[in-house]
């Protein structure tokens, strides 16, 4: 987080009083020689880091797994990782300054889930209904384990080289397999 | 007949032919805004000349606030309508533009080409933008004196939009 | 004029398909040998107007006629000659037109090339494709008509095709290899169909039924292959495949094919598996509609979708109706198919191509139900969510990993029943292959698990399969055939086995590749200006200067770099942003420099008012091998299709 000069916020309110809603004006900062706090006000996240700050390669490579997980949100399937668009490369910095503060990737996930929704996580949170999207696959497994399991287990006599079919167009080719098994 | 394949033929069939029937009913490119109903994140940004302008958090009147950029079409179209928006409801609500990943030089030729509604707001690192989850421009933003806010419009912004938004908190 | 030439040649087709479905059944049914007679004849016809109808197009294309509606929306006359040409493809029209074509070509082969036996199939074969083509016809003529007149006043000029197809040649070989691919699943489809309403799939038609799924899938193969490399080469992010919608739309029906070419050499060798293996044909040709409608009826997100069109719900209905007849059609007849008593012995190769079918059933199921899931859960949650590549990563890898031990596992398993001896033997041998193979990876550098672990069961693998490729040629060997023999005759006589070996081989190419070069990619940032250097890895790049030039149907502003590895000069690369007028953002084109190990991958970011230029080089090894490995799998794939020849005598 930025920090904020008080005599700044101080000015910034008299001016509001001042000019209205939405309105300051510059001279009174000129008058103090400070720079305009400029950016967002209210708090990025209320709550305190969750881990320990982050520096060096152990910054940059968290960066790129965790920015790998949120959405680009002005390019259509691709990570903020791999979009070398503006906003994703101003959302990596933002994401890299809260991972250096030690933020963790819960937390930093949920930032941006708050102003853009759920859709800009690139993989779905495991709960709920998206449950279905995690298990379903692991229960086609299972399904399909069973079936091969229950196809073995009934072993019957071994005949089908000869019982396959009778059609008599099929014994040329019939010939053919027999040579390449038996070959 | 076999009826297994049939029903379970059936069962896999008629979801996957319902959902992707249902989805012809929705918009894959609109996204709802969670922070609509929400306190707006606050800020304080400065114009082209150095003035600030600050949203605070619960401002004196309410607030449009649009994210632009010179280089879109659809703000272009928006332009007009922004104008006589901020005409109408001059000393009643206050209409901020915050432009999105643009050019200074730009933006002084687009506004003294074709007026100004508002402030033009740089956004340097965009993150207002982002912490109001801007997918695009143009979106708009429409703050309650009580800091809520209450719409959020993504595309070009209809006279009729604006009118029926802004009588409702006026 | 053209408008209309091009729009009764489709009619015309649009009548030939509705007298042809009739006929053809009809000829099936009753055994017809006139019926079926006419049915080739108006398969032929089918094929000469859909190729006709695309010559106009193409005609109207080059000549600028815009007086065409599909002229004047995508053509230019800025645009060069091949593009010109390509832009038939380019939109949503276009391409339903060109889907028209390749039907056409594949329906007049396929009733060419089986014109003489199966009559039995061949009549319900053609009346399936000329079922499709109906559909496809009456797209053409009616609601996605790309020859309706432009509505007055007809325009001069038009806008030109979409920006990203006039970047990369790739972009022209790129989609008509899909649609090979997509479209001609459409003829296995059809046989699979023949085959259940005949009652029978006899090994007479299974042959053709397997060659007539190999070509699409080599085409498929090679389509999928050259858009991940066009991603790669065009769009700037420096990956190749990014699990987006329309790259899981053509993921699908290739994974299921592959299944069912699988499951076909059991049905060979065993007789079982011969329901199934006709419904993951069936399955394919399902996904290649389900896919296209995802693609072109914009109810998903994705890079290359078409925009919102009413050809959507028709899509819909004609997966519908493809959904519920097939489903109705097993029902009906799926009894008589399975008739073969099997014994799988699970230890043994049939034991493994059954996982092996389940794992990439299980493997289309998942990529299926992430590519619709934000579908789903929109209609029951009211919620837009995203699936994407970590969630599929993480799905897949296992899945990946599966398939690369089944391969070592599966070929080095006897056939039956086999003794625990045998079978323990048969696996232990190629052990220290894979020891040598994890040894190597770890000397290479190779630290984290999964790589020593692809690089283990690769090693195994390609033991494996080298020993099982070759077995016949060692044999010949040891028989005292001269080499230049023992090539010719492993060549001619057993060409779909060897062609096996190869699509694996190539596949275990393609593993490792894409292994390597997701664990091992670097990359880095600048904002340089003139003069400024920056390295990575063992590269120094030195920014020189960025040139705007203008070309007719686009300004492309390119920098210029020096590169230089070690010390060694290697020229200069220039990544480039190019903008066209039709479009607000610029479209980057990265620089690649490809060696036989590595690339190094430069894209501009951002040109800077000072002159500065922002630029991220990415240094990924064994990209060349990704592709060259899906180039060796699709020659496999080719010599599956070769007919074995008999030896002249009876071989000893």
């Amino acid at each position: 987080m930025r920090p904020r000069h008080p005599i700044a916020v101080l000015v910034l309110l008299l001016s509001v009083a001042v000019a209205g809603t939405g309105t300051a004006q510059d001279p009174a900062y000129d008058a103090l020689g400070l720079r305009p706090p400029l950016g967002l006000d209210s708090p990025k996240l209320d709550e305190p880091p969750a881990e320990t700050p982050l520096e060096g390669d152990e910054l940059d490579r968290r960066t790129e797994e965790i920015t790998s997980l949120i959405r680009c949100p002005v390019c259509q399937g691709l990570s903020v990782a791999d979009s070398p668009t503006d906003l994703a490369l101003a959302m990596k910095a933002e994401a890299r300054q809260l991972i250096a503060a030690g933020y963790s990737e819960d937390q930093i996930l949920s930032y941006f889930e708050r102003s853009y929704g759920e859709f800009i996580r690139l993989s779905p949170r495991a709960e709920g209904f998206n449950l279905l999207v995690w298990l379903a696959p692991i229960l086609a497994v299972l399904v399909g384990v069973w079936l091969v399991a229950t196809r073995v287990r009934t072993p019957r006599s071994a005949t089908e080289e000869t019982s396959v079919e009778s059609d008599p167009e099929l014994e040329p080719y019939l010939e053919i397999v027999r040579r390449e098994v038996g070959s | 007949m076999n009826r297994v394949a049939l029903i379970l033929g059936a069962l896999l069939v008629l979801p996957l032919l319902i959902f992707l029937a249902i989805s012809f009913r929705y918009d894959p490119r609109a996204i709802d805004s969670p922070l609509v109903g929400k306190a707006a994140p606050t800020f304080s940004l400065a114009d082209l000349d150095g003035h600030v302008y600050q949203l605070p958090e619960s401002p004196a009147r309410p607030v449009v606030i649009n994210f632009w950029a010179t280089w879109c079409q659809p703000c272009i179209v928006e332009h007009p309508v922004l104008l006589a928006g901020a005409r109408r409801y001059a000393g009643r609500v206050d209409f901020l533009g915050i432009v999105y990943q643009d050019k200074p030089q730009l933006i002084r030729e687009f506004v003294a080409q074709r007026g100004a509604w508002g402030p033009s707001l740089l956004d340097p690192g965009s993150e207002v933008a982002i912490a109001y989850g801007v997918y695009g421009a143009p979106e708009t933003f429409v703050v309650s004196t009580d800091g809520t806010i209450v719409e959020r419009i993504t595309g070009v912004v209809t006279p009729q939009a604006l009118e029926q938004i802004l009588g409702g908190l006026l | 004029m053209i408008s209309n030439l091009g729009s009764g040649l489709v009619l015309l087709s649009l009548l030939v398909c509705a007298i042809g479905i009739p006929v053809a059944y009809g000829a099936g049914a009753r055994r017809s040998l006139r019926g079926l007679e006419l049915s080739k004849r108006l398969a032929y016809l089918f094929g000469g107007l859909m190729v006709l109808a695309n010559l106009v197009m193409v005609y109207a294309l080059v000549a600028h006629d815009f007086s065409v509606s599909y002229v004047a929306q995508v053509g230019s006359r800025a645009t060069p000659l091949v593009i010109t040409i390509v832009s038939l493809w380019s939109s949503l029209e276009g391409s339903i037109l060109f889907w028209g074509f390749v039907l056409g070509l594949f329906t007049a082969a396929f009733a060419y090339l089986q014109r003489q036996g199966h009559e039995h199939y061949l009549g319900y074969s053609l009346g399936t494709l000329f079922a499709i083509g109906l559909f496809f016809s009456y797209l053409i003529a009616g609601p996605a008509n790309p020859f309706a007149p432009t509505p007055p006043p007809v325009p001069t000029d038009g806008p030109g095709p979409n920006a990203l197809l006039q970047n990369h040649i790739l972009m022209i070989v790129h989609p008509p290899m899909l649609y090979l691919g997509y479209v001609g699943m459409s003829v296995p489809f059809a046989m699979a169909v023949a085959a259940l309403l005949r009652g029978q799939l006899g090994a007479t038609w299974l042959k053709p039924l397997r060659n007539w799924l190999l070509v699409p899938t080599g085409f498929l193969t090679l389509g999928i292959m050259l858009g991940g490399w066009w991603s790669y080469e065009v769009l700037g992010w420096g990956g190749y495949w990014a699990w987006d919608p329309v790259e899981n739309a053509s993921f699908l029906p290739w994974l299921t094919a592959i299944a069912a070419l699988h499951s076909a050499i059991v049905m060979q060798r065993r007789g079982s598996l011969k329901a199934w293996t006709t419904i993951l044909v069936m399955i394919t040709f399902l996904l290649t509609i389900l896919g296209t409608f995802l693609t072109r009826s914009g109810v998903v997100n994705s890079v290359h979708s078409f925009t919102q069109s009413p050809i959507g719900p028709l899509f819909l209905t004609f997966l519908g109706i493809c959904l519920f007849g097939v489903v109705i059609l097993l029902a009906l007849r799926v009894d008589t198919l399975v008739s073969e008593p099997s014994e799988d012995a699970l230890f043994a190769r049939e034991g493994a191509f059954l996982l092996n079918n389940l794992l990439l059933v299980a493997f289309t199921f998942t990529v299926l139900i992430g590519t619709i899931f934000p579908i789903v859960a929109e209609a029951v949650r009211d919620v837009k969510v995203s699936v994407g590549e970590p969630y599929f990563n993480r799905m897949a890898v296992p899945i990946c990993f599966g398939l690369l031990m089944l391969m070592g596992i599966g070929p080095a398993l006897p056939w039956g029943r086999a003794s625990a001896a045998e079978i323990r033997r048969a696996l232990l041998t190629p052990v220290p292959a894979a020891l040598l193979a994890v040894g190597l990876t770890a000397l290479l550098g190779g630290r984290d698990l999964g790589i020593l672990l692809t690089g283990a069961m690769a090693g195994y693998a390609l033991w494996v399969t080298g020993a099982r490729g070759t077995e016949a040629m060692r044999r010949r060997r040891a028989r005292g055939d001269s080499p230049g023999d023992v090539a010719r005759k492993s060549l001619l006589r057993s060409p779909r086995l060897l062609g096996a070996y190869v699509v694996h081989f190539g596949v275990i190419v393609t593993f490792v590749s894409i292994a390597v070069s997701s664990t091992f990619q670097t990359s880095e940032e600048a904002v340089l200006a003139p003069g400024q250097e920056f390295a990575i890895a063992d590269y120094s790049l030195t920014f020189k200067e960025v040139r705007v030039e203008q070309e007719p149907h686009r300004v492309a502003r390119k920098a210029t770099l020096a590169v230089n590895n070690s010390g060694r000069d290697l020229g200069t690369l220039q990544p480039a942003m190019n903008h066209y007028p039709t479009m607000q953002e610029p479209i980057g084109t990265p620089a690649v420099r490809t060696s036989l190990t590595h690339d190094l991958y430069l894209t501009m970011m951002e040109v800077l008012p000072d002159g500065r230029v922002g630029i991220r080089a990415i240094v990924t090894p064994a990209v060349l091998w990704i592709w060259i490995g899906v180039l060796i799998m699709s020659a496999g794939i080719g010599l599956c299709l070769v007919s074995p020849v008999a030896p002249k005598k009876a071989a000893a």
